[in-house]
């Protein structure tokens, strides 16, 4: 699903030049559960970015389903987020102003699905995620857990292929956590890509393989059986 | 998406209260502003459009030379229209309009004082008052017809058909009401409420055909197609081809176009006129506007933090820009629609004040569809106007930087932020310069020594009988105390009704044409009025019965005569000999800003049309007045006693500078008034974005006066930046405005330091607020936020 070669990724500042990524190759198959791993710095949320087409690298090769996306523009790339790739973030980055219905939503109204379409969809979304009954609450009226459970929601309304986490239990305690997690590995065993970044070893288990990184490489692969 | 779009922009708008009440009323007040300047200036442009013959109508007007310079004016000879209409081609009918005259209608019990005007029979076929009743083409023909506005039918029929009533002027003459008008419109120079027939000025016998009398407007109509260069170049001479005397000058025709806001001459050109009021509001209104929308960018970009996030969000899950910019237009929108409301409820609360302030009958025509489209089109202009950069930037958020919380706002947007701040308070520094300048210029003017005593003199018209029984009269009203002193004269002592360049004296130089303000006056002028004696004796009919051809000089004229001797000099003028008899000081007879003219106050020989009343001081005015009416009406009955007070009146001589004054210091309260929500918006913004610098300052011991001090330092900055910037556009605007006024003030400096300082010290009251609330914070707090 996921193949990138020699991508290079270097933030420059008028007297600062950083190597986020330095000619870094990976695949990833599709189905797969790959965890990354490293040290703060080592590159794993430009990676993850990358991965989500939300930052663009300087050079490299990243085919998507077999497509060169590394030189699309704006616009393209927000078009094949939308329809391929779900978000969690460790600081859940629900809309305050909107309700737990509204911002599961979202993507679907980007989509451009139909009103009852979205009604539908978003409610079995939320049944799933047992988070139902909050439907009608603001974010900030939920617990952390819940919030993340709605986070998961919205990543996976539109069924995406892909879905990127970046830290996924970052803020929650440990029972949270696991719940998460298993939620993750739930939506993994019934056919999504899941990539996801993150500094707990105990999170790393969940998945197929793990990634660790260093200095903007890939420094070992660990196969978990 | 657009359901999504407005819950988002409603419940931004209800969970952030105080910045929306700041928004909003800001926007309001700046579009309330603007909708009251478009309703003036609509009115302004919009004078004499509605005639159908808008296109062929002229007005006559006269140039010539004297007292030393090109004069221009609209009073012609009552001989003109005739003359153009036989011997001038292009011309197919001319109107005369004779002056506003008040007579005393009565109608049964009724009595009414009325204004009007007597005009030639074809006036209502080239002017587009339309007539409810009556035929246009014949409602004037007979000399005992009358037509009357519906309002003057209202007030004197009811609810009758007034078309063929009979009703009596001045308790002479009956006529019929022959013509019902359509109350006139609010944007026309012409105020009558009744139309007479020019044959009734003619039997009155006020009708001549010198061409020498400049006494009445006339106005032509073109035919189709004729050249209005043809006729003014012929024009030229109509005075050397008809005049027995006074050859002199050129005439012209001026287009019904131009009459209201160009029609300011000099040296024989246009020079300006209303156009300049007109502009001037104009760009006024553009820039209050522009204040209130760059105040909501402002304020809308202070907020970016906080909605940053959320446009991370949206690009994550697949938001395109285009949608994200539409979304933050269409809130814009949304809250200038809501501003746009909140300002039509204002406009519609503040006109009557707003008419009274400029004169005028403004109202928001709702059944005009154009208006809505316009409302609309405006609404949607300001919310894309207001709304255009806080939604290109912030959708162009980076929301890979805004979700990891690594997003802070620029350094580089603070500087186009500090660009807007800078614009908006040149502007309202300029507008307080002005307001200083124009409030200066008047107190001034009505510091100057007027030249006479103001104080319980009165006057009244010597309408109806009071003509005829002035002595009776005025024994009364000394003999009961009521007055001290009664004298008759020419016009009123604050009004100029008659002047000429033909006074004629010993030794004059033939090329000579000083133009002399003329006054008469029956006796005891110097004590009625309290003008200064310099010379010789007030008149005195009693003793001295040659007083009837005497004149009093001013000082102006003494000079003007070269008279070394003046008492017992000599001066011709229509036809009569009369000697000086004294000398006053120069009094303002009109404006108080224009140098004093000379001045010939002739005897009671002259034209007297006015009553002088000094109230005697020792008794109360109210219980004076009193007695004066029961006398006035024993011997003038059918009138109303209408007395007016000279020192009302010649407030009245700064009504146009006050009006000015009053507009300005508005304009400037509201500029101030918008521009500190501004200012307070980018103070909060900045100490947003100081947040850990204030709290490490803290932390290393700094007081919260130090850090308050730190904050408003940069505002201050501002301000002078802004205050160098306004001064010398207003001095120089101001400098021009005061060019109207051949006495005037100069421009001081301390103008430019209390603009500035008032500048400055709003904008430290502003600034404070933000800058101590966040060097108050606790330390602890702003760092943990990092």
């Amino acid at each position: 699903m996921i193949k990138i070669k020699n991508l290079e990724k270097i933030y420059r500042t008028e007297d600062v030049e950083t190597v986020a990524l330095n000619k870094l190759s990976l695949s990833v198959a599709e189905g797969e559960f790959v965890a990354i791993m490293g040290p703060s710095g080592c590159g794993k949320s430009t990676l993850l970015n990358i991965l989500g087409l939300l930052d663009d690298p300087d050079s490299g090769s990243f085919l998507f389903n077999g497509i060169e996306v590394a030189d699309f523009n704006e616009r393209k790339r927000a078009d094949l987020r939308k329809r391929n790739i779900g978000f969690v973030f460790q600081s859940f980055n629900l809309i305050d102003e909107l309700t737990v219905f509204e911002n599961v939503e979202l993507p679907l109204i980007y989509l451009g699905a139909r009103p009852s379409e979205r009604k539908q969809r978003v409610e079995e979304v939320l049944d799933k995620m047992q988070i139902m009954h909050r439907r009608n609450h603001y974010p900030q009226q939920l617990s952390g857990g819940q919030q993340q459970r709605v986070a998961v929601a919205r990543a996976v309304v539109n069924n995406p292929k892909l879905i990127l986490a970046d830290e996924p239990t970052g803020n929650l305690d440990s029972s949270n956590g696991n719940e998460v997690m298993q939620m993750l590995t739930d939506l993994n065993e019934q056919g999504t890509t899941v990539v996801m970044v993150t500094h707990s070893e105990h999170d790393a288990r969940y998945s197929h393989r793990i990634v660790r990184m260093l200095d903007g490489q890939t420094v070992l692969e660990n196969i978990m059986v | 998406m657009l359901k999504n779009y407005l819950k988002i922009a409603f419940r931004n708008l209800l969970r952030n209260k105080a910045f929306s009440i700041i928004n909003i009323s800001g926007l309001a007040i700046g579009m309330a502003s603007a909708i009251l300047i478009l309703l003036w200036i609509q009115n302004e442009v919009s004078y004499e459009q509605f005639h159908e013959k808008k296109d062929r109508i002229y007005e006559a007007w006269n140039k010539a030379h004297f007292s030393g310079k090109l004069q221009a004016w609209n009073t012609t000879p009552k001989i003109l229209a005739r003359t153009l209409e036989k011997d001038y081609p292009e011309v197919e009918q001319a109107v005369r309009v004779y002056w506003d005259h008040v007579y005393l209608f009565s109608v049964g019990d009724k009595r009414l004082t009325v204004s009007g005007n007597m005009v030639d029979s074809n006036f209502l076929q080239v002017f587009s008052f339309p007539l409810i009743k009556g035929n246009p083409k014949t409602a004037l023909m007979d000399m005992h017809s009358i037509v009357i506005t519906e309002k003057l039918a209202k007030k004197l029929y009811g609810d009758e058909d007034p078309m063929g009533k009979v009703l009596k002027l001045d308790n002479k003459d009956n006529f019929q009401v022959t013509g019902l008008l359509k109350d006139l419109p609010n944007n026309t120079r012409f105020k009558f409420e009744y139309l007479l027939p020019w044959s009734y000025l003619r039997y009155v016998g006020e009708d001549d055909a010198s061409w020498g009398n400049n006494s009445t407007r006339t106005y032509v109509m073109l035919k189709p197609n004729a050249s209005v260069v043809a006729l003014n170049t012929k024009l030229k001479t109509i005075r050397q081809r008809y005049a027995d005397s006074d050859k002199e000058g050129e005439m012209f025709v001026y287009p019904m176009s131009r009459w209201r806001l160009y029609s300011s001459f000099k040296e024989g050109v246009e020079d300006g006129g209303r156009i300049e009021f007109v502009r001037l509001f104009g760009i006024i209104a553009v820039f209050i506007l522009l204040i209130a929308c760059i105040n909501f960018m402002n304020l809308s970009t202070a907020r970016s933090e906080k909605r940053a996030k959320e446009v991370g969000i949206r690009k994550v899950v697949g938001a395109p820009k285009s949608a994200l910019v539409g979304q933050f237009i269409g809130e814009s929108v949304l809250l200038a629609l809501i501003a746009g409301i909140l300002a039509v409820l204002i406009v519609q609360v503040s006109l009557p004040a707003f008419n009274k302030l400029t004169d005028k009958e403004l109202f928001i025509d709702y059944g005009n569809y154009r208006n809505w489209v316009f409302a609309l089109g405006f609404i949607l202009l300001t919310g894309i106007i207001a709304g255009s950069y806080p939604a290109f930037f912030l959708s162009s958020f980076q929301p890979v930087k805004v979700l990891k919380g690594i997003f802070r706002s620029s350094k580089a947007l603070i500087a186009p932020r500090k660009i807007l701040v800078v614009l908006q308070f040149s502007f309202a520094i300029i507008l307080i310069i002005g307001t200083l300048v124009v409030k200066h210029q008047i107190s001034y003017a009505r510091e100057r020594e007027a030249g006479y005593d103001k104080n319980n003199l009165v006057y009244h018209m010597l309408s109806g009988d009071l003509g005829k029984n002035y002595e009776l009269v005025k024994n009364e009203l000394l003999n009961a105390g009521v007055a001290t002193s009664v004298s008759k004269t020419s016009a009123p002592i604050t009004q100029g009704w008659s002047d000429s360049w033909d006074f004629q004296w010993a030794g004059k130089d033939p090329n000579d044409k000083t133009d002399f303000d003329r006054f008469s006056a029956d006796q005891n002028i110097v004590k009625t009025a309290g003008f200064q004696l310099v010379k010789g004796r007030d008149f005195d009919l009693k003793q001295f019965p040659t007083d009837s051809t005497a004149v009093l000089l001013n000082e102006s004229a003494v000079k003007a005569m070269n008279f070394k001797e003046p008492i017992g000099q000599l001066i011709k003028d229509i036809g009569v000999e009369w000697h000086v008899v004294g000398v006053i000081k120069d009094f303002i007879l009109q404006s108080p800003y224009y140098p004093l003219k000379p001045m010939v106050v002739e005897g009671a020989r002259g034209w007297l049309n006015v009553m002088h009343i000094k109230l005697n001081p020792a008794k109360s005015t109210e219980s004076n007045l009193k007695v004066a009416e029961s006398i006035f009406k024993k011997y003038n009955p059918e009138y109303p006693f209408e007395y007016k007070f000279v020192d009302e009146e010649y407030a009245r001589k700064f009504d146009d500078e006050k009006r000015t004054g009053i507009l300005t210091a508005l304009f400037a309260g509201l500029t101030i008034f918008i521009s500190c929500l501004g200012l307070f918006g980018l103070a909060a913004y900045m100490a947003q974005n100081r947040i850990k610098e204030i709290g490490v300052r803290k932390v290393l011991g700094a007081s919260v006066t130090s850090i308050t001090t730190l904050l408003s330092k940069d505002f201050l900055k501002l301000v002078i930046i802004a205050l160098l910037i306004a001064s010398p556009i207003a001095g120089f605007t101001m400098y021009k405005w005061l060019q109207n006024y051949p006495y005037r003030v100069n421009l001081e400096w301390w103008v430019f330091v209390l603009a500035g300082m008032s500048a400055i010290s709003i904008a430290i009251l502003t600034v404070s607020f933000q800058a101590i609330k966040a060097a108050m914070t606790n330390p602890v707090k702003n760092l943990r936020t990092e």
